[in-house]
């Protein structure tokens, strides 16, 4: 067998071209002679020689390859404008394998986001050799391929999350470092709850509000369809996605097939994200959640900085994972009030219907973090108890806990820093040792509502 | 060259599209039937409403111009980026010339609308401006290719993708 010929210019070298954020041109040719030309989304390259190109209606390009497996395709560079032409010859059709899962998971995503899972289906993959890739034009000078060197960056994480003693702690160290060593400057960690119904989030970095608390159902959207199948979904230009997808949901108006639409999911995290990661924090097949990159320019998450997120995002799940809460003992502490008391006072409201908590009629938080700061503030105001034993929470039959032990620590930093965020008068500290020291500087009144 | 007999009248509606703000690229294939695709500047519709033309960037379109010669047969897609409204003409080829002056305002102009529409939903100006002076300036000859369409298809993406209209 021979081997494939080389590309004048190496693939690898523009990768940037084959990431959709600028689409592609596809020529066929019929039997009879005819091109065709059309636009393609994304070229995914497989190796040096092979590319993949994906197929969710049957047109007239997929007639021609499979008349005449001759095509070309014309790709930008969305960084220099270069254009380079790819000569390829179509191998076979894959409708399963791991480039097809691939690829079916992330237009499940998109298709999820902008409510077209009705219509969006990837039917195949197309597997071609590329004979050629050269520039347009002879003023091409080919360059070395750009080497991405993270080893210092991933030493340097990996060092600063092994310092950290507390999921608490790990979550923030690693979102900051993420900004700082490898330029993310917005994420958010999600966590399932524990119904296995809803990611919620519970830390972020680069948002103001922080989000802290908000949710998405798992399997819709590209953040629950990336969390129900354990998968990365990689997006490089979200306004494209969303402008095809709108360009699609008018074509099946005019079909007068409404009832296969769905509604498009507001994305949650910035209002102008234009790239996005999501990562699965996966240990073996436990699920711990995702973790979440945006950014406002096109094509800020390429192929290679998948592979580097991911290791990140894989020793983050690890040391999650390995994070345990210590055992403390179960003394019960109660410590008198300590700090000055301001003069006003405040009402808190929980409403046991949904275990949610207002402060003067403002929301704060439901489920469990609300049923868990009632029972700590019905402790305080009662008693004057201020310093409570993780232990001793997760023991405590009145409050129900699923017998999950992880989502208490994630629970409880979820409520502290949405108290953090949207309260000035109540805390939640850490107190050593699996120990929760409640800081409360103003005189609470409680009501419990059905 | 003479006009081939079922040329089709493209309609004011369709010459206004074909000559907004699109991204514009034209496919060929030589006589083996390999095909080739060229990106195409200032696309124009005639005043006897069938013959079209458009410019390349002689730099650029080495095959193209010797596959039409070649064959004559010819595909070119335009674009919205706005909206993604996709429209495919076939035909025949008809000849070329080198661009006058009205075609080289016809090609200023499509650099300028083109890059109005695909700023607007978000493409870098940088981007929009190394395209065109890749081929507009660096590749300063161009040419003007003529052809007639004889059929009409709406490639707008979705399931009805590739209709004749």
């Amino acid at each position: 067998m021979n081997a494939p010929p080389r590309p004048t210019v190496p693939l690898e070298s523009i990768e940037i071209c084959l990431e959709g954020i600028v689409p592609a041109t596809i020529c066929s040719c019929s039997r009879e002679g005819m091109p065709n030309v059309t636009f393609l989304s994304v070229v995914h390259r497989l190796d040096e020689s092979h590319v993949a190109l994906s197929f969710q209606f049957f047109n007239k390009t997929r007639a021609n390859i499979l008349q005449n497996p001759r095509v070309q395709v014309l790709v930008v560079s969305p960084e220099t404008s270069e254009q380079f032409r790819l000569d390829l010859q179509y191998l076979r059709t894959e409708t399963e394998g791991a480039s097809f899962e691939r690829m079916n998971t992330r237009l499940d995503a998109v298709a999820s986001q902008s409510g077209m899972s009705n219509v969006f289906k990837l039917r195949g993959v197309d597997i071609f050799e590329v004979l050629d890739c050269r520039p347009v034009g002879s003023e091409f000078r080919a360059e070395v391929a750009r080497k991405a060197d993270y080893l210092p960056e991933l030493d340097c994480f990996t060092e600063r999350l092994s310092a950290c003693g507390d999921l608490d702690s790990l979550l923030s160290t690693a979102l900051e470092e993420l900004s700082s060593l490898f330029g993310c400057a917005h994420s958010f960690v999600m966590f399932p709850d524990e119904e296995g119904k809803r990611l919620y989030t519970g830390a972020s970095h680069g948002f103001e509000p922080s989000g802290v608390g908000s949710e998405v159902l798992i399997g819709k959207g590209m953040l629950g369809v990336a969390a129900k199948r354990h998968a990365t979904v990689r997006t490089t230009n979200l306004t494209r996605e969303m402008l095809l997808a709108r360009a699609v949901r008018s074509a099946i108006q005019r079909r007068g097939q409404q009832t296969l639409l769905e509604r498009e999911i507001p994305l949650p995290g910035l209002s102008n994200a234009q790239s996005q990661l999501v990562l699965p924090l996966l240990v073996g097949d436990r699920f711990q959640g995702v973790l979440c990159l945006q950014d406002q320019t096109p094509g800020r998450f390429l192929e290679t900085d998948e592979r580097v997120l991911q290791i990140a995002a894989r020793h983050l799940a690890i040391a999650m994972s390995n994070i345990r809460l210590p055992v403390s003992p179960s003394r019960k502490v109660a410590l008198k009030r300590t700090g000055a008391f301001s003069k006003r006072s405040s009402v808190v409201k929980h409403y046991k219907s949904d275990d949610s908590i207002f402060i003067d009629d403002t929301y704060l938080i439901k489920g469990i973090p609300g049923r868990l700061l009632w029972k700590l503030l019905g402790a305080f105001v009662g008693t004057g108890r201020m310093t409570f034993s993780n232990k001793e929470i997760r023991l405590d039959a009145g409050l129900r806990l699923p017998d999950i032990k992880d989502n208490l620590e994630t629970r409880l930093i979820l409520l502290r820093r949405r108290l953090d965020e949207r309260c000035e008068f109540v805390r939640l500290v850490h107190a050593g040792r699996g120990q929760l020291h409640l800081e409360v500087s103003r005189k609470l009144a409680l009501e419990e509502l059905p | 060259m003479k006009r081939p007999t079922n040329s089709i009248s493209i309609t004011a509606e369709l010459k206004d599209f074909l000559e907004s703000g699109v991204s514009v690229v034209v496919g060929t294939r030589d006589s083996a039937c390999l095909p080739d695709a060229v990106r195409a500047w200032g696309p124009r519709v005639g005043r006897d409403g069938r013959t079209i033309s458009l410019c390349v960037a002689v730099a650029t379109s080495g095959s193209a111009l010797s596959n039409l010669r070649d064959n004559g047969r010819v595909a070119v897609i335009f674009c919205l980026p706005t909206n993604y409204k996709t429209i495919q003409l076939k035909g025949r080829f008809l000849g070329t010339t080198r661009p006058n002056g009205q075609d080289l305002a016809a090609v200023e102009h499509h650099r300028d609308s083109f890059t109005a529409s695909a700023t607007g939903v978000g493409v870098d100006r940088r981007f929009m401006e190394g395209l065109w002076q890749k081929e507009l300036v660096e590749s300063a000859v161009m040419l003007k290719i003529r052809f007639v369409a004889e059929q009409v298809f709406d490639q707008t993406p979705g399931p009805d993708a590739g209709a004749r209209l």
